[in-house]
């Protein structure tokens, strides 16, 4: 799933799991290590931007950290880590939404030295900036289901709603991607 | 690329994310040992004010300093041409005095960072440069990352005024691993009640994408935020579209099924009091298309409130009198068909169906998938084994090129028109609806010129997933036909063969219901959903206005929830009233409300009205005294309220409702309110604390 999933005589991830909740602090590094790529990966689809990414990456490192004594399995960890990455992306825009305002004006004043923002270069790009335009639901749930493959009850399971919501998410967020992508085009 | 469909979404598995900084990578790691390391007692308090305020000079320092570690060693080749914009963002920051959010500088130099990071052999280099980084990672020199970990701190601050949305970090995690894997119950109930501020505290990151986005949104905060209390003087019309649809009773019952209480967004309410056939009485002639009835009971849930329960019966076209029907099956066997719940569902649905229509009816099939093609050309029911062949010869395979499908069987209808006949294009999807190059608006045209030139198109979709797209939306808004979710055997023969006279023969076309309140009597007045349905007051007269359509046998409701003059109001008087209203002058004082309905023949274009006053005549004295039908869609309206958490509803029990509902279950042959009760008891399960 990860890049570094290259160690085959590795661990797997519910060994790793069970050692770290018994204070092996090595084995936690290995299970962070592992999965830090995935959670990146989910968190830049979430946010777009390659800074913000790493925060809400970061982010969730550290409350792994803090949770992972109490994880009591059942499900796949990557669900688990689908949930906090959703989380902390969350909580991340929040964050920024109020920082934003200064961001923007620093966005014209980068104008006039020369920086430009990235360009959407294709057309996946454009249906991802487009997505991230959604409610945080309606984008989680794409997110899940179409970036990341999972079928509805994963997503649901990972969102902790309903699949019957999930797809209902799903539904309202093709008709507000529609509107969103015809306005990206007229403009 | 205005088409938002499966195959177009499917790209967003296509970008794959930038490798991750490398420097980034570790110190996430480490940030993720010293947490875990953390001393568990003081976990809950982490973060909480730990962070001193800084002297500006130290932070300058750091801040400098991190930029200069994090970006410009990495990619040192244009380290000269980032520091210049870097330095500016600095100064820009202090001058600023806020706390440093670390975002926007790295956004800036991602712009020119990024490229060579993201590229084939940086990516590689990077995975190597990480792994050697991995052995100093295993065991940390706490101290040495110092300026990594002090973010930390800094950001748990920032969050701390949002503890009152979301209790906090170190504590919200683990409650979101308890139950995430277990699919759990009470953390959707919880989870609900999270997010509901966290959709309005952060609507989009920046302000450049916040604005669009408000625009956009609007329609849909109308959609779903239920209709408000009126004041009858202020405000004493009503005016909306009827509804016939019942998809989100389906959402709803699947939803509780799953054992999870539905989001509030995916519930409404008339779509759940419409979903049950009620006995009103119908219209004797079929020249009045409808009949309607009104009633006026007490509130069972606000002693001090009537409701206004407003009954129509669409006439019921006797089988004698049935036109000869002209039906074409437009079966979508695309790939994504190939579920227990879709295509084999819809053959049984299509079977069903084909055995009870007449000799002299015809039927049609059209598939579309990679190709459209006829299976069966036009073939009189009475050649009942060739149709059940063609149903059963349906495969699934390939994608959908549904515009070719539309169109084949627009053509076929066309060849086997029956005039004064019903003649209807049923269109059996999952939701994916690739038309081709047009996109939405082609094709509700195309609908609408066929609608005029007499075939209607229903919609009945399968599966979940894509169901109620957009697609079927379009169809139910605009064209003569009826769109419904199909989930189970059950549900198809409510739909298809119970509804089938309904579904085939329109009686009515844009019916509108426009109730005006005599504030000598109401003082105010809430109409129970229909909140997606809402017409201007001056739409009512005008027949160019579009609104929903009513079958043979169809029953519509609509409850009003009216609080009397004289009991305890939500919304003040003015204080210097209203002289039309208040002058003692007003005809019909006595009269409660006045209710119109407008509506179009199905083959007429200008609209005909029928009206009712609503008097103590239409009062029954006890909420018992009401009838059973009446009483049982109470309970639903009751129901739906209450999975939408609405206030009027909220010290009503589940309970209450059972007991209504179960005292007004009548016969129900088809054990539909049987089902219904034990979604309430599902709810009530699922949702003590609503």
């Amino acid at each position: 799933m990860t890049a570094m999933m290259l160690d085959e005589g590795d661990a797997s991830d519910s060994e790793l799991i069970g050692r770290a909740k018994d204070g092996d602090r090595g084995a936690f590094g290995r299970l962070v290590e592992r999965h830090y790529d995935f959670v990146h990966r989910v968190a830049w689809r979430w946010c777009g931007r390659k800074a913000d990414a790493e925060d809400i990456a970061q982010d969730v490192c550290v409350r792994l950290g803090r949770a992972i004594r109490d994880y009591r399995g059942g499900g796949a960890f990557t669900t688990w880590l689908y949930a906090m990455t959703l989380n902390a992306a969350r909580d991340h825009a929040r964050r920024s939404a109020r920082e934003s305002a200064k961001t923007a004006a620093y966005g014209v004043h980068a104008l006039i030295s020369g920086e430009a923002p990235e360009e959407a270069d294709d057309q996946a790009e454009a249906l991802w900036a487009a997505v991230r335009k959604l409610p945080d639901k309606q984008r989680d749930a794409v997110l899940l289901v179409y970036g990341e493959g999972l079928s509805h009850a994963a997503a649901a399971e990972a969102m902790a709603i309903s699949e019957t919501t999930v797809s209902w998410h799903i539904h309202e967020a093709k008709k507000r991607l529609k509107a969103l992508m015809r306005a990206a085009g007229d403009e | 690329m205005t088409m938002v469909d499966d195959n177009e979404l499917a790209k967003l598995r296509g970008l794959g994310a930038p490798a991750p900084d490398p420097q980034a990578r570790i110190a996430a790691l480490h940030a993720a040992m010293a947490a875990y390391d953390e001393p568990r007692e003081k976990k809950s308090t982490a973060g909480q004010g730990s962070a001193e305020p800084e002297r500006l000079t130290s932070r300058a320092a750091k801040l400098w300093r991190e930029i200069m570690h994090r970006k410009l060693v990495a990619t040192p080749a244009i380290a000269g041409l980032v520091a210049l914009p870097i330095a500016g963002y600095t100064a820009f920051h202090l001058l600023n005095e806020r706390p440093f959010g670390f975002d926007g500088d790295r956004t800036v130099a991602e712009t020119s960072a990024a490229k060579p990071v993201a590229g084939g052999p940086a990516g590689k280099t990077e995975t190597e440069e990480s792994r050697g980084l991995d052995e100093t990672f295993v065991a940390p020199a706490a101290p040495k990352y110092d300026a990594t970990m002090k973010r930390q701190p800094q950001d748990d601050v920032e969050y701390g005024t949002l503890r009152s949305a979301q209790p906090s970090v170190a504590k919200s995690s683990p409650s979101a691993m308890d139950a995430a894997p277990a699919g759990g119950r009470t953390r959707d109930v919880a989870n609900s009640k999270l997010y509901l501020p966290s959709t309005e505290m952060a609507v989009a990151p920046a302000p450049a994408e916040a604005m669009p986005e408000q625009a956009e949104n609007r329609d849909r905060v109308e959609d779903f935020k239920s209709n408000p209390v009126h004041s009858a003087k202020d405000d004493p019309v009503s005016t909306f579209s009827i509804d016939v649809d019942t998809a989100s009773y389906s959402f709803v019952r699947r939803s509780l099924k799953e054992g999870v209480l539905p989001q509030a967004d995916t519930v409404r309410v008339e779509e759940m009091v419409n979903y049950f056939p009620y006995d009103w009485k119908a219209p004797d002639k079929a020249d009045t298309p409808f009949n309607s009835t009104v009633t006026v009971m007490p509130a069972p849930w606000n002693a001090a409130h009537k409701l206004m329960h407003v009954a129509i019966k669409g006439y019921d076209v006797q089988p004698a009198t049935q036109p000869r029907a002209n039906l074409v099956f437009l079966i979508d066997v695309s790939g994504s068909m190939d579920a227990p719940d879709k295509l084999p569902l819809l053959k049984s649905a299509f079977r069903l169906l084909v055995g009870k229509l007449r000799a002299d009816d015809t039927i049609s099939i059209v598939t579309y998938a990679g190709d459209a093609g006829t299976v069966l050309e036009p073939t009189r029911a009475a050649e009942k084994d060739k149709i059940l062949a063609a149903i059963d010869n349906l495969r699934p395979g390939g994608g959908t090129a549904g515009e070719a499908g539309i169109r084949e069987a627009y053509r076929l209808a066309g060849k086997s028109f029956v005039k004064d006949g019903v003649n209807r294009v049923m269109l059996a999807t999952d939701g994916d609806f690739n038309v081709g190059q047009t996109d939405d608006d082609d094709l509700k045209r195309l609908i609408e010129q066929e609608r005029q030139s007499g075939v209607f198109l229903s919609v009945f979709g399968f599966g979940r997933g894509n169901l109620n797209d957009r697609m079927m939306q379009a169809i139910a808004q605009n064209g003569n036909g009826t769109a419904a979710y199909i989930d189970t055997l059950q549900e198809a023969e409510k739909v298809l063969v119970e509804e089938a006279s309904s579904t085939l023969f329109p009686i009515a076309r844009d019916v509108k219901i426009q109730v005006e309140f005599n504030p000598q009597k109401v003082s105010e007045y809430r109409l129970i959903g229909y909140e997606t349905r809402a017409l201007n007051r001056e739409d009512f007269n005008n027949d160019r206005v579009d609104a929903g359509d009513i079958g043979s046998g169809h029953s519509v409701t609509a409850i009003y929830e009216i609080t009397p003059k004289g009991a305890s109001q939500q919304i003040d008087d003015l204080r210097y009233g209203d002289a039309s209203t208040a002058n003692g002058g007003v005809a019909n004082a006595d009269e409660y409300a006045f209710v119109k309905i407008r509506y179009k023949l199905p083959d007429g274009d200008v609209s005909k009205l029928i009206t009712t006053p609503v008097t103590t005549a239409n009062e029954v004295s006890s909420f018992d005294a009401a009838g059973t039908d009446q009483r049982f869609s109470v309970a639903v309206a009751a129901f739906g309220q209450k999975l939408r958490d609405e206030d009027a509803t909220a010290h009503f029990g589940f309970d209450r409702i059972e007991e209504i509902a179960a005292a007004a279950r009548g016969t129900d042959p088809f054990g539909y309110r049987s089902e219904f009760l034990s979604l309430v008891r599902l709810a009530s399960a699922l949702g003590s604390n609503r």
